[in-house]
């Protein structure tokens, strides 16, 4: 058990780190209470589009869409990811909210007529 | 407060205010480095053969839209949408449309707040703003959403949306208003929208929506409109219009479902139609309520495989632009129509559909029939 999550706390920082995630934690306790949430994305909705976490943990977001390809930005921080079109997998990226407050994130691919609606919040605790 | 008395100033002061006012992304991004200010190009496309019984087949390159977006900063942006209509503009009835069917500016405040200005597309039913061929079965838009809400239905305006939380979101917008001089008896409202260009804007309209997205894969949305449309016949009479309309989408995995119902109300359209019979000879025989709905659902037969999914797909409308008339007017039942579309959509990619669909319609009237058609088309989102 304690391998697994080892394994899992490693994957966890090396992906915040491909990720480019604005703050990483260094600490092992922190990375063992890693969070994680599933999101899927259509056009023009994330669901959920407002979710808690914790500030300082990292959290891993997967998304999946149902249509075409949608991007996900946490305006102010440098995580921009691209969500495949529907079928084609899962985009995760690991962020550390770096203090509690309220992150706004959005759909940074252009997808659609409604395209301006896609937005949501990560509010961190 | 009225349309009447919500002046831009009042709409500029608000949105001044909020501007200065701290806001909960400002507060987050104060460390992070500056966004870059970028432009994007996207679009889509929409190529219909079209077969009505006793007609000759018909080639029609629909649609032709360029989306042109433009991010100045992560709180302002840029938002157009251009379409060419029917491949071909030309200064006579039957030729294509240029149209600018978006083109904003998007001040974003706040989750809950943020205000938008230039040109609109009104918030109304499923299709006015969801209307990328991919997304939708069939190769034309459902009839409700052509008579009834008369998509695309875009005009100039400001107004406000946001996201007030637990996946709820909400617009409304101030927007020039319908001309009734061009509603009638078949099509309804459509001919009435202003298009933005040059608009009387004496008395504006006002539309909203609110909207539950809560939960996954489902979207329960309810709009309005009401505007006065008779600026041309004013002083003598107005043209109150009041559209109401409810709309409901769950997709999940494989399968969608789509269901909307919506009802027009014209006040004065005896007034109207007395109006334009004396001007044009012509009388217009427009009805004091309009009213439809439809339902729809939709399957995936192949999904996930290496060469892309077939969905089928089944849709009911019905709809009547004669709904309700005015004293001493009678409908005329060939505009009492329902409808039943059936037909297949193929992704090989989830941007390209390829689509092929039989509508048969029907109406109240005996011995003037609507044509049924069948239809195949090639749409695609890039």
């Amino acid at each position: 058990m304690s391998h697994t999550i080892t394994r899992r706390s490693l994957l966890l920082a090396l992906t915040g780190i491909l990720a480019g995630s604005t703050r990483t934690s260094t600490g092992a306790a922190r990375r063992q209470n890693a969070q994680m949430i599933d999101i899927q994305v259509e056009r023009f909705s994330f669901t959920p589009s407002e979710f808690r976490v914790k500030a300082g943990v990292p959290v891993e977001i997967r998304l999946r869409s149902d249509d075409t390809d949608h991007g996900f930005y946490i305006l102010g921080t440098d995580v921009n990811i691209t969500i495949p079109k529907r079928g084609k997998g899962v985009a995760t990226v690991t962020f550390v909210p770096p203090s509690a407050g309220q992150y706004v994130f959005e759909c940074s691919k252009l997808c659609g007529a409604g395209h301006g609606f896609m937005r949501g919040t990560l509010i961190a605790e | 407060m009225t349309p009447q008395n919500c002046s831009p100033l009042v709409v500029w002061g608000c949105l001044c205010v909020a501007w200065l006012a701290p806001a909960d992304a400002a507060a987050q991004t104060a460390q992070a480095s500056a966004p870059e200010r970028t432009t994007a190009i996207s679009g889509y496309m929409d190529f219909h053969f079209n077969k009505h019984e006793l007609e000759d087949a018909r080639l029609d390159f629909h649609r032709f839209v360029l989306l042109i977006t433009h991010r100045f900063s992560d709180r302002i942006r840029f938002v157009s949408e251009l379409e060419l209509e029917h491949a071909l503009v030309e200064g006579l009835e039957k030729a294509g449309e240029l149209e600018l069917e978006q083109a904003y500016v998007d001040f974003l405040l706040s989750r809950r707040f943020n205000v938008r200005a230039g040109m609109l597309l009104m918030p109304v039913g499923i299709i006015n703003e969801r209307h990328e061929p991919p997304i939708y079965y069939g190769v034309e838009r459902p009839f409700v959403d052509t008579v009834i809400i008369p998509t695309t239905w875009f005009e100039v305006g400001v107004g406000v949306h946001g996201e007030v939380g637990r996946g709820w979101r909400y617009r409304g917008f101030i927007a020039s208003p319908l001309n009734a001089r061009e509603f009638s008896a078949e099509e309804g409202l459509q001919g009435g929208r202003q298009k933005g260009a040059d608009t009387n804007i004496g008395r504006p309209a006002t539309t909203g929506r609110l909207e539950y997205v809560g939960i996954r894969g489902l979207t329960v949305g309810a709009s309005f409109w009401t505007g006065r449309s008779g600026f041309e016949f004013r002083p003598r009479f107005d043209v109150p219009v009041k559209l109401g309309e409810a709309d409901v989408r769950y997709s999940r995995d494989r399968l969608e479902l789509r269901g909307q119902f919506a009802q027009v109300a014209i006040s004065n359209a005896g007034d109207l139609n007395d109006a334009m019979g004396r001007a044009v000879g012509v009388d217009p025989n427009v009805a004091s309520a309009l009213r439809g709905f439809y339902g729809e659902a939709g399957y995936r037969v192949i999904s996930g495989a290496s060469y892309g999914d077939v969905g089928l797909f089944a849709r009911y409308e019905n709809f009547d632009t004669q709904f309700r008339m005015p004293g001493g007017y009678l409908p005329l039942r060939e505009f009492d129509r329902d409808a039943l579309v059936f037909g297949v959509t193929y992704w090989p990619d989830a941007d390209i559909a390829l689509k092929a669909d039989y509508s048969a319609v029907r109406s109240q009237n005996s011995t003037i029939t609507a044509p049924n058609s069948f239809n195949l088309g090639l749409g695609w989102w890039f």
